[in-house]
């Protein structure tokens, strides 16, 4: 990575190309200042939020040329008495520091525990965005925390339909009794539709995926969601239920379309040229079918890619 | 009188796609018969449909391009070369909207329909190359048993020390753009990666016919006609992505294109350069909650393609505006004998070269790049000097066979 001096002419630079575009608010404009600088003012408490923001975007390819700007700004992202919209944004700018992985690496371990940190904190959108991205790193202390409130909602950090999607990074078989527990008792839709989601990679769980895609009176996003997990647990099963959802005219308009983009999409092509039962049901939808069917019969019908 | 007419100098039609880089053509005759002199005056040229590409002509190295030349082809059957390549600012919209005609005193002899294949702005394709996009693309998919898996498999933890954090990282991810590229053209071959220009508003990319909205819990949401709805990646289930910008907007706070373009410094080094890997390419990626914010699950969301495309578009463009593509140049690159394997200009990079030993991951998935049917290079193991000289500038045989719509030929 480049020297400070090397980052601090990359900011005179950029600065001065601020400076070649039309400004409506010259005052807005940060005066130029190394990364030193902008640190410093990102981590003044007399300072505006809005100038503490616009210095932050100076600090972020520096937070990891050395330890003393990684634990200042990470003291930022620990302070509750921070505003959050500041704590939220250099925790983005740590993380995309964090793109730079090399760079970065001696900064992985304080930068973990001050996301495990801020996964407690008051704030819940601050709660959430830690415990997203340390679930996407198969942290085991977040997914602890996750399935701790899924059993026990007092102690749950984020909304169940939360909790299930971030344990789907890296399901466990405490995850998926989890999930077959929301399903069998859901706690609202959207929880119900996570825990779906979460299965899907559960062999045991086709019969339930059967049922719910041919079931009308389920919600559409479960039937589809269902419909996918088939397809890669049971494809062959799946073709032939999206086959019986198009030809069965009572059914809902927006899931014949999603069975029969299933269908153009990963069906057999010279399977489907033969099928004319199928083929009579869709080109009626063509032209008598809502704007919907007919977009999607349209589809279907035309020459394959 | 029969001719044949070779572009990108074969007759297959998987090699009919042009971009403004010139390609090399030629033409021949094949069948001499009413022709009596040893020499026939044939002229070239190209009709457009409407709204299609435009193709000019040249018929040497150097001088300028036209919209038709007039070549004295021998009726023996030797062949005579000529160069064609795409207008600038006129590309392609589908496939086989300009053809390249061969006149014979004014009447039609041949044509070959061919396409100006180029990058382009997701936020501005037509409704029909948005939807061969998504279809193609979520083939490549097949619902996480297709050839995606590899893709997905290429850019996990264990292997972000080849592609992150050092100077490969540019070249590298324009392989991996590359090769991804040609796998969806294998499909469709009238489809590019298209480019997400982060730093400008681009409402039409998050809708339920392209790349979805995100729902209350972030799972994104697709129309019931978008086959990205069965999108799925390591066993899990669509796309988890929420904007934390209003997507009538861009991303705030990221260097936009002119900022990134300064950052070489006053001496326009890619050692400088480089750091935009932060910035805008770590903060387009973290400006979303979901798997694209986090480098080993990233490309879990199809969004990281488009994404990385604007990111080597930046590059491209700083290339030209600099005269970065010729390797020999130190501004070019950042070479230092300390780079890990795979991050100086003579290393065959990961995986396509297909080392496992201690310096590299333990797998190598995918197997070699991807060939295409127009240009020869990188080849199936391309080093990281292979990736620079993309339009072949310095050396035409380098042209890696693409192209964006606001990056002319250097």
């Amino acid at each position: 990575m480049p020297d400070a001096e090397e980052v601090r002419i990359m900011y005179m630079m950029k600065k001065a190309a601020k400076r070649s575009k039309p400004v409506a608010k010259p005052k807005s404009v940060p005066a130029p200042m190394s990364s030193k600088q902008a640190l410093s003012v990102v981590t003044s408490k007399v300072k505006s939020v809005e100038d503490r923001l616009a210095a932050l975007a100076q600090v972020t390819p520096a937070i990891s040329s050395n330890d003393d700007n990684l634990q200042a700004v990470l003291g930022v992202v620990r302070d509750v008495s921070e505003p959050v919209p500041l704590r939220m944004a250099v925790l983005n700018a740590l993380q995309a520091a964090s793109f730079s992985v090399v760079a970065f690496q001696s900064c992985q371990s304080d930068y973990r525990a001050t996301l495990r940190k801020i996964a407690q904190d008051p704030n819940q959108e601050l709660r959430e965005r830690a415990l997203g991205l340390l679930a996407r790193e198969k942290d085991a202390f977040a997914q602890k925390k996750l399935l701790d409130g899924l059993e026990n909602p007092d102690k749950a950090l984020v909304a169940p339909e939360k909790a299930l999607q971030l344990l789907s990074y890296d399901v466990h078989a405490a995850a998926y009794r989890a999930a077959r527990a929301i399903v069998e008792h859901p706690v609202s839709p959207e929880a119900k539709f996570e825990a779906l989601r979460l299965l899907a990679t559960d062999p045991t769980a086709i019969p339930m995926f059967e049922k719910i895609v041919s079931d009308k009176d389920e919600l559409r996003a479960n039937r589809q969601v269902s419909a996918s997990a088939l397809h890669a647990l049971d494809p062959e099963k799946l073709q032939s239920l999206a086959r019986n959802i198009v030809l069965d005219t009572s059914d809902y308009d927006d899931i014949k379309a999603t069975s029969l983009t299933a269908l153009k999409q990963f069906g057999d092509p010279s399977k489907l040229a033969e099928d004319k039962t199928l083929r009579k049901s869709v080109s009626q939808m063509k032209t008598k079918g809502s704007a919907l069917l007919r977009q999607s019969a349209s589809q279907f019908l035309s020459k394959p890619d | 009188m029969n001719i044949e007419l070779q572009i990108n100098n074969g007759t297959s039609a998987d090699a009919r796609y042009l971009g403004w880089v010139p390609s090399p053509c030629r033409i021949r005759v094949t069948n001499p018969s009413g022709l009596t002199g040893t020499s026939v005056n044939l002229e070239i040229t190209a009709k457009t449909m409407a709204d299609g590409g435009q193709v000019q002509f040249r018929k040497g190295t150097s001088g300028a391009f036209s919209a038709s030349i007039t070549l004295s082809v021998p009726t023996t059957g030797a062949t005579v070369p000529f160069l064609a390549a795409g207008k600038f600012g006129q590309p392609s919209s589908s496939d086989g909207d300009v053809a390249i005609e061969v006149r014979n005193a004014g009447n039609v002899i041949a044509s070959n329909p061919v396409m100006v294949r180029i990058r382009k702005n997701a936020n501005s394709l037509s409704t029909a190359e948005r939807d061969r996009f998504v279809s193609a693309f979520a083939k490549l998919n097949n619902q996480g048993q297709g050839r995606y898996r590899d893709f997905r498999d290429m850019h996990v933890y264990a292997s972000l020390s080849q592609s992150h954090g050092a100077p490969g990282f540019l070249p590298w991810h324009r392989a991996y753009l590359l090769d991804l590229e040609r796998d969806l053209q294998e499909i469709d071959p009238s489809v590019t990666l298209p480019y997400w220009r982060f730093d400008q508003p681009a409402p039409n990319i998050f809708t339920p016919d392209f790349f979805g909205t995100a729902g209350p819990t972030g799972a994104v949401q697709f129309s019931a006609t978008n086959p990205l709805q069965f999108w799925r990646t390591d066993g899990d289930l669509g796309v988890n992505r929420s904007p934390l910008f209003p997507i009538s907007a861009a991303p705030p706070g990221l260097n936009n294109q002119a900022q990134t373009l300064s950052l070489g410094g006053p001496s326009n080094t890619f050692k400088l350069f480089r750091t935009m890997e932060v910035d805008p390419h770590g903060s387009a990626h973290t400006s979303f909650e979901g798997p694209i914010d986090t480098p080993a699950t990233a490309p879990k969301d199809p969004l990281f393609f488009l994404l990385h495309c604007n990111v080597d578009r930046l590059w491209a463009i700083w290339q030209k505006k600099f005269a970065r593509f010729d390797p020999a140049v130190a501004a070019s690159f950042d070479s230092n004998p300390g780079n890990k394997p795979g991050h100086n200009l003579p290393d065959t990079m990961w995986p396509w070269n297909g080392i496992t030993n201690g310096t590299r991951p333990p797998t190598a998935p995918g197997g070699p790049m991807s060939s295409s049917p127009s240009v020869a290079a990188p080849g199936p193991q391309p080093r990281v000097e292979d990736m620079l000289d993309y339009q072949g500038a310095i050396n035409p045989v380098d042209q890696l066979g693409y192209d964006y719509d606001d990056a002319p030929f250097a």
